[in-house]
């Protein structure tokens, strides 16, 4: 499996002015994956992508590139291209010099470059608009001919750093889909920053949560979800219930004072433990049959459902329902044991797994 | 009230231009008394143009402008790219080091660049004259530049690099195109204050080479010949054309 490997990072580190921003970073991308790294800002995302375009020199660590070392080689020698940020457009460029900037420098024949930009043109849904000044363009405009500039040059590896960040929702929603499509049909190894948990959960193959400098957590989107390996991770992607608890036994855990039957094993017996349930998987139930009892505090209609923070005594719980229960009433709580995830308290980064081999 | 501040902004104007309105006026007498007027006349115009000292003394005034604007202009604007590729403290530092020069009198430049050339033992004259203009004329290249640096997008050059341009390639087909305007003005700048300099002018040059504002000033000593009336009408119109084309640029990049 080791010639899927595109990229490589090993043992990276990096510090501005003092200040550790990445921390022993290995990682590695699969040709024609699309990775993303997510995190809040200042986690360090920028900065791996910024590593592996060639914009930064990592302090240790290198840079394996299809099996070669390319930490300290320029980021115009590199076979990769980059969409950045705030699209970084060449305002004195027309819509097609901006596309064919990289082609003409590669000395490709005039007519194809003609080809491939309008291709690209196309390809990104602005046909016609080669001629346009870049400045009359809007931001999804603009986002779309920086995405056909650096895809013109058939990169090996695309970077894109919160290419979507300036646009608005509902644009947003329609390029992550556009993005993911264009990624397979063209076969090209993405690798995407975003600190949106809910881009990174819809277009990526394998999620990079980082936090701090490190690397929290590599796995699939679902993998991700359903079992963080962290009270970071579990809180950062999407909304969580993080209870301190005791592994009574292997599959039965003791938290906010009921014993709930569980899944997950291992932990050894009498062992803290963080437990983690999402807010969905909260069953509200008669009182005398849950396994906690609350009182409703507030109720909040959030559209497809309503969100009611329960106080069971020493413990909130957060619960979505599309059923309301009055505030201040009494409800029981019911998990069922397949929706209680189990974690190690503060558990640090884990290495990627090899997934069926 | 109005009536009152209207005649104040009026008085005001006066004082200002009455001299330069005299001195054109006077430049078009016809005698050569400067208590009489003796009718319309181009004649001190004509006399300007077949003066051998005004006309060296233009050749080098112009010669030195377009000269020092030149290099003052490429110096600078290299410089401004370096100092906006630097990071916050340095480049604070850098700035205000040049500020300094601009806010210094004339005369502390002029002497300074005076003893300068004598402790070094250069022989004043054309050289000293251009190398002094040129270190005057910088800080204000690089004032002009830097803001158009400052609007460009931060990626612009990286993205260039991503691409495939070596770093030069970038600085031609990249930075250089989106500063331009800012280059531009800055060069008028340097021309416009290169044309009407006189204090650092007289300190850096011999008394063999003179420039339009030493010979005004070495003549006048001598008493005002009405050629001289024509010659700085001339300077004040040209000057107040190239401000207000400067002044246009500036505005509309403001915008």
């Amino acid at each position: 499996m080791e010639e899927q490997r595109l990229i490589t990072l090993e043992n990276i580190h990096k510090e501005y002015d003092g200040v550790t921003v990445l921390d022993n970073i290995n990682l590695y991308i699969r040709k024609k994956e699309f990775v993303t790294l997510l995190g809040p800002s200042g986690c360090g995302k920028t900065t791996t992508l910024r590593i592996i375009g060639g914009f930064e020199n990592a302090d240790s660590g290198r840079v394996i590139f299809d099996g070669h070392d390319i930490s300290g080689i320029p980021p115009y020698k590199r076979r990769v291209n980059t969409v950045f940020q705030k699209y970084a457009l060449f305002p004195h460029l027309n819509v097609k010099d901006n596309i064919a900037f990289g082609l003409k420098l590669k000395k490709i024949p005039k007519d194809e470059i003609a080809r491939r930009v309008d291709y690209m043109l196309d390809l990104v849904n602005l046909k016609g608009f080669g001629k346009r000044s870049v400045d009359s363009l809007s931001g999804g405009q603009q986002q779309r001919i920086a995405i056909a500039r650096a895809l013109v040059n058939e990169p090996e590896v695309l970077l894109l750093d919160e290419p979507l960040g300036a646009l608005d929702l509902k644009l947003r929603k329609g390029m992550q889909l556009e993005l993911k499509s264009m990624q397979q049909r063209l076969g090209i190894t993405f690798l995407y920053v975003t600190h949106d948990q809910e881009e990174a959960l819809t277009m990526s193959d394998t999620i990079v949560v980082m936090n701090g400098g490190k690397i929290l957590q590599i796995g699939t989107p679902k993998s991700i979800y359903d079992e963080p390996n962290n009270a970071f991770v579990a809180n950062f992607i999407g909304e969580s219930n993080i209870f301190p608890g005791i592994m009574v036994h292997d599959e039965l855990a003791h938290f906010c004072g009921g014993d709930f039957p569980c899944v997950d094993s291992g932990f050894g017996e009498d062992q803290p433990v963080d437990v983690v349930i999402r807010p969905e998987d909260v069953l509200l139930v008669g009182e005398d049959v849950g396994q906690v009892t609350g009182v409703i505090k507030s109720v909040l209609f959030k559209g497809v459902h309503y969100e009611m923070m329960i106080d069971a005594g020493h413990s909130t719980w957060k619960v979505h329902s599309t059923t309301m229960q009055p505030e201040g009433s009494r409800v029981g709580l019911a998990v069922v044991p397949f929706n209680i995830h189990i974690m190690h308290p503060m558990e640090n980064a884990q290495p990627r797994e090899e997934e069926a081999q | 009230m109005k009536t009152i501040k209207r005649i104040y902004l009026g008085l005001i104007l006066l004082f200002l231009y009455i001299p330069i309105a005299v001195l054109i006026i006077q430049s078009f007498n016809a005698g050569e008394s400067r208590a009489k007027w003796e009718g319309f006349s181009f004649i001190w115009y004509g006399k300007l143009f077949e003066d051998p000292n005004i006309m060296n003394a233009l050749w080098i005034t112009v010669s030195i402008a377009v000269l020092a604007a030149l290099f003052s202009t490429i110096l600078g604007t290299l410089a401004a790219i370096g100092i906006h590729a630097m990071r916050k403290r340095p480049q604070a530092l850098m700035l205000t080091l040049n500020n300094i020069p601009m806010t210094m009198p004339d005369i502390v430049t002029g002497i300074s660049l005076m003893l300068l050339f004598i402790f070094t033992k250069v022989e004043r004259g054309y050289v000293t004259m251009l190398l002094a203009h040129i270190t005057f004329d910088v800080p204000y290249v690089i004032l002009s530049v830097m803001p158009k640096l400052q609007q460009m997008n931060k990626n612009s050059y990286e993205a260039a690099l991503d691409l495939g341009a070596t770093p030069m390639y970038a600085l031609f087909h990249v930075i250089l195109p989106e500063v331009m305007p800012g280059v531009i003005t800055g060069a008028m700048l340097a021309f416009t204050l290169s044309l009407d300099d006189f204090t650092i002018s007289y300190f850096t040059t011999s008394p063999l080479v003179q420039n339009l504002s030493t010979l005004i000033y070495s003549q006048a000593r001598k008493g005002i010949k009405p050629t001289m009336n024509a010659l700085s009408a001339l300077m004040f119109v040209v000057l107040l054309v190239l401000l207000l084309l400067v002044n246009k640029r500036t505005d509309k990049q403001e915008q």
